[in-house]
């Protein structure tokens, strides 16, 4: 029941996009078609969730320790950079055919804020090995499922009157709000 | 008259995702390709000046994904065309590639933590759930790609002042 909570809490109530406003270049760069969505929000899913993984091992076998927690920042870029290019290696050694269509989504994830504060969040959490994973989890989830939504309703406004000094990324950021506020709705939904 | 018929590709064409190719090299009946570079932003107009490409140079990453096709339409070197792969092929290759190495190493964690409650275990068993998930994916992409499922195809040359569809 913790853990569904701890999900429920990091996938909805405080959606990495919509309610801590991480990740917004991706948010609007990526959305255009939803395949291309589907593919950014899987790899940023699977990055997140590694980069959380070693950075909850490296924060605890390592910064806390030794009191080097003014390293964190530093530290945790780098475990993202490296899991990052330790998966695109992987990708592309076990299938280069998946490689060629997937791997351009991750270079941007290298960048993407979301990485770094969703592991900067697992720290002030507090939690343990399993607990920190499932909010990882949750948390792209959550940051996937907003991108699919996102590129739904854009490749819908492409067919929609829309008056030209709003179209383009002006009613995209306009589409955005009225999609935070929605996601509002899930507020007092976790006990977190 | 029956398009489909006439011409297959075209009426192929709207169940494909599109994108833009340059022919660098030709070899007999294959031609080499090269994807343009599109930033993962689908802004591929503006690449130039979009700061989010990656370790490396742009050259070093299109080089790897260069891809190969048997060249039924007379491609040139240096020809700019579109080609396609099939729509869901990218959900496809997004859940054999990311999902399925997830879902073991949590099936693992979980167990591990329901068994043991110790993080260590966990940690340790999770690296093998994905070492495992690894090993799964390796064996679906080799699934997919004998089915052809992934293979790029020709759609049509593309037109000078062409970029990639951000539709």
């Amino acid at each position: 029941m913790e853990y569904v909570l701890i999900a429920v809490s990091a996938a909805l109530v405080n959606n990495v996009i919509l309610a801590r406003f991480l990740g917004l270049c991706s948010f609007m760069g990526v959305t255009t078609r939803i395949d291309t969505a589907v593919g950014m929000g899987a790899a940023t899913t699977f990055c997140i969730t590694v980069s959380a993984m070693i950075d909850w091992a490296v924060e605890h076998y390592l910064l806390e320790p030794y009191g080097l927690g003014y390293l964190r920042t530093v530290t945790f870029i780098l475990v993202i950079a490296a899991s990052v290019q330790f998966t695109e290696a992987v990708v592309r050694k076990i299938s280069p055919s998946l490689f060629q269509m997937l791997g351009i989504y991750l270079p941007l994830i290298t960048t993407n804020c979301a990485v770094l504060g969703v592991c900067l969040l697992l720290v002030e959490g507090k939690m343990s090995f399993i607990g920190s994973t499932v909010f990882a989890l949750a948390s792209s989830i959550g940051y996937s499922l907003v991108m699919v939504l996102f590129a739904g309703l854009r490749e819908r406004l492409v067919l929609a009157e829309v008056p030209r000094l709003f179209a383009g990324p002006p009613i995209g950021f306009i589409t955005a709000s009225l999609l935070a506020l929605s996601f509002m709705g899930f507020s007092g939904m976790s006990a977190h | 008259m029956n398009i489909s018929a006439a011409n297959p590709v075209a009426a192929e064409a709207s169940h494909l995702v599109e994108g833009i190719a340059r022919v660098v090299e030709v070899d007999g009946t294959l031609a080499w390709l090269v994807p343009e570079q599109t930033g993962g932003c689908g802004s591929c107009a503006s690449s130039g000046a979009c700061g989010a490409k990656g370790i490396g140079t742009i050259e070093s990453r299109l080089e790897m994904r260069r891809f190969s096709m048997i060249n039924r339409s007379g491609m040139v070197v240096g020809e700019r065309v579109v080609v396609g792969i099939a729509q869901n092929a990218l959900v496809k290759a997004s859940l054999t590639v990311y999902v399925l190495p997830l879902a073991i190493a949590f099936a693992a964690g979980l167990s591990a933590q329901a068994l043991y409650g110790s993080d260590f275990v966990t940690m340790i068993s999770m690296a093998a759930g994905l070492v495992l998930g690894f090993v799964g994916t390796w064996l679906g992409s080799r699934h997919i790609s004998a089915r052809g499922a992934m293979t790029p195809v020709f759609v049509r040359r593309a037109g000078p002042a062409e970029t990639c569809r951000i539709d």
